[in-house]
């Protein structure tokens, strides 16, 4: 036993990409409801192997060895935080589509649960990879997973919605492509470790190219104004399918873009640039995302509008370029991991698109009802949830550094918050079920414990959030030159 | 200014060129082909750029790796629009998905 883990710790960067691709292999070779099994399995092996990679560095303080696999990898703090963090939602959201499956046909369930490991085993590559070459192919891995997931949901009516997320992504990955040649031409290597060191020719041209970069990534994402296309994805997408892409999809792009930002917007030639560019668009995010959750009246769209709102404040956190406040994007990355399963896991298993099929749900299925509001009153940032502590973080570093703009970013999106998330608690509790009323069905017995487990995550580190604020405060000051 | 230069400022002003109308076309366009060749032309325009600014073989390779399948992808998904409402442009589709969710249709 202490031979296989001690060979497990030896290959640990490169172990969790290997279960998530063999995995998605052999789960198009099993039989249907085996292949969901095997899945939740790899995903769930895969969070157990990042995680004690992060528990050991992070917490324990373990030296950060280097990567020798013969495969470009890098092991860097934010890949260290952010990729148990993804295997774990993975593992949450695959067990919870168990209850949806039947949103999509039988036969190509084994199928969908390939691209869902697909999609797991992109995030990570891009949370691992050495260059930007590596990097681009591991997010397109995971991107177009997620659109042909979203394009097997039965019925015709994702069609729409994964050919819009298609076009949206293609223009993400040219604009990211186009920043990647730019900024090698003036930076002259794609190794992400030596850009800090590295003899820029023409700092404006290589902050264009990083920002271009980040564009690109933000596009898919889902960071407001670039966000057209989670309209049509998230308007009739399939349980699973919304599942997969408002929790795996979201949180592992935001990885990515705040694991690459820890490159660039930390170089002294480029970094006030970049800064500049993540905070505008981090702010515009923030109001957008905010303004149009206020609006919306199907609960996915809600939920990824405000995924929007909390993605703009993480990109305000990152564009600080300190350890602090990576240390927060990195806790609202987890806040928002947490929320956005609760809501997502709600919506997929009660079969609830429109609000209204929301009302009495906390009467008739309380277990679902509690586990819905967790992730409403996290969003809104309440005390002693994870969403206020993501928040406070961000005050904190914002206020630090002097933004004291940042700060009314916060103010606004947790008053928009306390509208749209105040909205699906008065629907819970307060008003009786309609004709509407879908639930509860069979689908909540499965749906339920990971929609609690995110639940139960988000209030207990919001109560005792030591653990989560070293491993993040390890992480932030690791990825800007060691521990603390 | 040598040719050299000159050349490789023009292949770059012309890939960007080809990568912004392949972007109005990818994020705008109504019907599914015309959706499909935005993204064909976007990428293009990137792959262009980026040999013009001498970006190494493998990003090349990877970056035409990634428009064959997300092509292969939307063509798939164009084939299937065209089957199941026997449309290709996003009024027409978005209109049935209205009339199905009218009461008393079937989803």
């Amino acid at each position: 036993m202490t031979a296989a883990l001690d060979l497990m710790r030896t290959h640990a960067a490169l172990l969790p990409l290997i279960i998530a691709i063999v995995g998605a292999a052999l789960a198009m070779l099993c039989p249907p409801r085996l292949s969901w099994g095997l899945a939740t399995l790899a995903a769930l092996l895969c969070a157990f192997v990042t995680a004690d990679t992060s528990v050991r560095v992070l917490i324990a303080a373990a030296p950060l060895w280097s990567v020798a696999e013969g495969v470009p990898l890098l092991a860097d703090g934010i890949g260290l935080f952010a990729s148990p963090l993804i295997a774990a939602v993975a593992a949450l959201a695959l067990a919870a589509s168990g209850a949806v499956l039947s949103d999509i046909e039988r036969r190509t369930w084994p199928l969908a649960m390939a691209l869902v490991l697909c999609q797991l085993f992109g995030w990570l590559g891009a949370l691992a990879a050495r260059d930007l070459a590596g990097v681009f192919v591991a997010i397109e891995t995971a991107w177009l997973a997620s659109v042909a997931l979203l394009a097997f949901s039965a019925g015709r009516t994702a069609l729409g919605g994964a050919l819009r997320m298609l076009g949206a992504g293609g223009v993400g990955s040219a604009l990211f492509l186009c920043g990647v040649g730019i900024f090698y031409r003036s930076v002259g290597t794609l190794e992400l470790s030596a850009i800090a060191t590295a003899h820029i020719e023409s700092a404006d041209a290589a902050a264009l190219g990083a920002g271009l970069m980040l564009l690109g990534v933000a596009l898919k994402a889902g960071v407001a104004p670039l966000h057209d296309w989670m309209g049509g994805a998230f308007t009739r997408p399939g349980g699973p399918a919304a599942l997969v892409l408002g929790t795996v999809g979201v949180i592992g792009a935001l990885a990515v873009i705040v694991r690459l930002a820890g490159y660039v917007a930390t170089s002294p030639t480029i970094g006030e640039g970049v800064s500049i560019a993540l905070a505008v668009l981090g702010g515009a995010s923030v109001v957008i995302g905010s303004v149009q959750a206020v609006g919306a009246h199907n609960l996915t769209r809600l939920a990824a509008y405000a995924g929007a709102a909390q993605a703009g404040g993480i990109l305000l956190c990152v564009a600080l370029g300190s350890p602090a406040g990576f240390a927060a994007a990195l806790v609202q990355l987890t806040a928002l991991a947490a929320a956005a399963l609760a809501l997502f896991g709600g919506a997929a298993a009660g079969g609830v698109q429109s609000l209204e099929h929301l009302d009495g749900l906390g009467r008739r299925a309380p277990l679902a009802g509690a586990a819905i509001m967790t992730g409403a009153i996290s969003l809104m940032g309440a005390p002693l949830t994870l969403g206020f502590l993501g928040r406070w973080r961000l005050v904190e570093a914002g206020v630090g550094a002097g933004w004291w703009w940042a700060a009314g970013a916060v103010i606004f999106a947790s008053l928009a918050g306390v509208f749209y998330g105040g909205r699906l608690i008065e629907r819970l509790y307060f008003r009786r079920a309609g004709d509407l009323f879908h639930g509860p069905n069979d689908a909540w017995r499965w749906a339920l414990a990971p929609m609690l487990a995110a639940s139960i995550v988000a209030i207990a580190f919001g109560v005792s959030p030591a653990p989560l604020l070293t491993a993040a405060d390890s992480a932030g000051a690791l990825m800007l030159g060691g521990l603390p | 200014m040598g040719p050299e230069i000159l050349l490789t400022r023009a292949i770059f002003a012309a890939a960007l060129v080809l990568l912004m109308c392949g972007a109005v076309a990818a994020w705008a366009s109504n019907n599914a082909i015309k959706r499909l060749a935005g993204i064909a032309l976007s990428m293009l325009g990137a792959i262009l750029g980026l040999a013009a600014l001498g970006a190494p073989n493998a990003l090349l390779i990877a970056a035409a790796c990634a428009v064959f399948v997300q092509l292969a992808i939307g063509a798939a998904v164009t084939v299937r629009l065209q089957e199941d409402y026997g449309a290709i442009e996003a009024p027409e589709t978005d209109q049935a998905d209205r009339q199905d969710d009218m009461p008393g249709r079937a989803p």
